[in-house]
């Protein structure tokens, strides 16, 4: 305990009789902040963040301006991640892509949060019918490869010209079961809780019970996931982008840059190893993050 | 082989073929909700449109459409000709792909299960040692890098860093000439495809494997004076393999998702390569052909992945 004062040695330390209640959240900040690596990783996030957000009023050079200097010309003190194959600024559209990919981490995950954690509740505390309806559904989307899913949906909801949000909700169809699953489970027992009996002998309404209630003590597993899933979304956008099947050519998407440059490997390797070096580092961090959580969240499944 | 076991893969047999059908049927209709037709990049004249239209069928009313391609699907396992290269018809293409794709992926799963399980049990049984902390680092970089950053990599330390050692043998720009590639063709393109889940693995093994070594067996095993190697092959790794095998569906899946990319970016003439080029050509029949080879191929592979379970667990059988 960082509090208790310096006990002299072979001294019976003296417990006090009331201590101080600690929640659940202000316990798991507690340990949250003693993982180093959770912690540092989500420095980065947060500049990540601001990154982002300068980005969005200021960037070094206009992202779409060709030929700022010659094409595929490598780090220099003007541009210091280099020139990409149109002559692009790369750092500049670098700053843009914190945008895209954190637009859609996070947005992928409140469609996920918004469709599984509602089913997930509803099948878990009713189960009967419903329960089967949704189970039923789950597994057939796990069926499906989620690439496939994702692009039946690109190509059929935006009628071939996909944009940011059409890609958020084909990923989020994408991942969504892994979301349901997890609150079904941990729904179902939770239902069995004194708690949620005495609730509902008291005459709470099943809405009352499932958000009230039980949502918010599922909660911590809820955002394990939640964080779990914005890296696993921001690499599928990537996946997209660099296939060529994402958002259109001139929005800097990190892996579309990344796609930019696999041609010119040979001569400009730098085009290729600046959005992959900030792909990865933002994907470990978001990792890193989703490992201090759980721990700090649920210590007894900590590995 | 039981009659059990039989009953059972034919069963999951007819399940993938209704899978696959239900997965063409939704392709076919939401592609022809698309604007415009598949020769629309062509330029052509009007009246050549409507030739080449008539020609494949293409202006009947959908339901009709639908019902023969369901037909000949079904009958005659045809799924039609691409409309981009007349005249090649689909269905061998995609069995050819599919071959091409399917080795790639399993040379790839012997990279993701062989090498995982090899760092999961070097882990731990060094655990906490700088071996652990290693492995446990490498790991966590492994599935925080997308495949296609891994391939750049390779790609440019093999193929271009490298190139004196490698004499160019498999710069991407090459590409496959066969079905079958060289060694160095595959090896390659498969380690980019299989490390990043070796990572999953892994971890997996690493806990399952520190929870099974203290269990009470083992201790017997070692005190009756087995080897060392033996306790941790023969003894632990068998039941520490049993959570792992439970994620080697989900593993082959993304295996077989992920070689649409490692594909692409070594001109391997795969399933995933034709994906991608038929998306982007608008090749529609060959869009929906692939996609129904793909959901048969995931079916055979999870087919393939059930049928191992019992070998590594007695506990499990079918039937």
């Amino acid at each position: 305990m960082a509090t208790s004062p310096a006990v002299a040695p072979g001294a019976v330390p003296a417990e006090p009789l009331v201590r101080a209640q600690v929640g659940l959240w202000s316990d798991a900040w507690r340990r949250l902040r003693r993982n180093r690596l959770a912690l540092v990783a989500a420095i980065y996030l947060t500049c990540l963040v601001g990154v982002g957000l300068v980005s969005i009023f200021w960037t070094p050079y206009s992202i779409s301006h060709t030929g700022v200097g010659p094409t595929y010309q490598g780090p220099t003190s003007a541009h210091p991640l280099g020139l990409d194959n149109l002559g692009r600024d790369i750092l500049s559209r670098l700053m843009v892509g914190v945008q895209i990919s954190l637009i859609v981490g996070v947005g992928t995950q409140i469609v996920v949060l918004a469709v599984g954690v509602p089913l997930g509740l509803a099948a878990g505390y009713f189960r009967g019918w419903v329960d089967t309806v949704v189970s039923f559904v789950i597994n057939v989307f796990y069926g499906i490869p989620d690439l496939l899913v994702a692009l039946i949906l690109i190509t059929v909801i935006s009628l071939g010209k996909p944009s940011l949000d059409k890609i958020i909700i084909a990923i989020a169809a994408t991942r969504w079961m892994d979301m349901a699953r997890l609150t079904r489970g941990q729904t179902l027992s939770l239902r069995e809780r004194e708690f949620i009996e005495a609730s509902r002998s008291s005459g709470a309404r099943p809405l009352k019970i499932l958000f009230g209630h039980l949502f918010p003590n599922a909660l911590g597993p809820i955002i394990v996931q939640a964080t779990f899933g914005i890296p696993q979304a921001i690499l599928f956008e990537a996946f997209l982008s660099f296939l060529g099947l994402g958002v259109p050519p001139p929005t800097p998407s990190w892996g579309a840059m990344a796609a930019d440059g696999v041609h010119s490997l040979r001569i400009a390797p730098h085009i290729v190893l600046a959005p992959s070096l900030a792909l990865i580092f933002t994907l470990m961090a978001f990792n890193f993050v989703g490992d201090g959580l759980r721990d700090a969240l649920d210590p007894r499944q900590r590995r | 082989m039981t009659f059990g076991t039989l009953r059972y893969i034919g069963q999951r047999l007819v399940l993938i073929v209704f899978t696959a059908l239900a997965v063409s049927s939704v392709v076919f209709l939401g592609i022809h909700r698309l604007p415009g037709d598949a020769f629309v990049s062509e330029r052509l004249r009007p009246s050549q449109e409507a030739a080449l239209l008539h020609q494949y069928g293409l202006d009947r009313p959908l339901p009709v459409q639908y019902a023969d391609f369901i037909t000949k699907l079904v009958l005659r396992g045809d799924l039609g000709e691409s409309v981009a290269n007349r005249g090649t018809k689909i269905t061998p293409l995609v069995l050819r792909e599919a071959t091409v794709s399917a080795e790639i992926g399993f040379v790839a799963l012997l990279f993701t299960v062989g090498l995982g399980m090899m760092f999961g049990v070097f882990s731990a049984i060094r655990q906490n040692t700088w071996v652990d902390y290693g492995l446990s680092a490498t790991s966590v970089v492994g599935y925080s890098m997308p495949n296609f950053v891994l391939a750049s990599f390779l790609i440019l330390i093999f193929g271009v860093w490298l190139e004196h050692i490698t004499d160019g043998g498999f710069f991407y720009e090459l590409g496959w000439s066969g079905t079958f590639g060289s060694p160095a063709e595959i090896l390659v393109p498969a380690f980019a495809l299989g490390f990043p889940y070796a990572s999953i693995v892994a971890r997996l093994t690493r806990a399952s494997m520190l929870e099974v070594v203290r269990q009470d067996y083992i201790r017997t095993a070692r005190a009756k004076g087995l080897v060392e190697q033996i306790v941790i092959v023969r003894h632990a790794l068998r039941n520490a393999l049993i959570p792992v095998i439970t994620i080697l569906g989900p593993l082959v899946v993304g295996i077989i998702t992920g070689s649409v990319v490692i594909e692409n970016l070594f001109g391997i003439p795969g399933l995933g390569k034709e994906f991608v080029q038929s998306i982007l050509n608008r090749d529609y029949n060959i869009v929906i052909g692939v996609f129904t080879g793909y959901a048969a191929l995931v079916g055979i592979a999870n087919l393939a992945v059930d049928l191992v379970y019992p070998l590594i667990d007695p506990r499990i059988r079918y039937g």
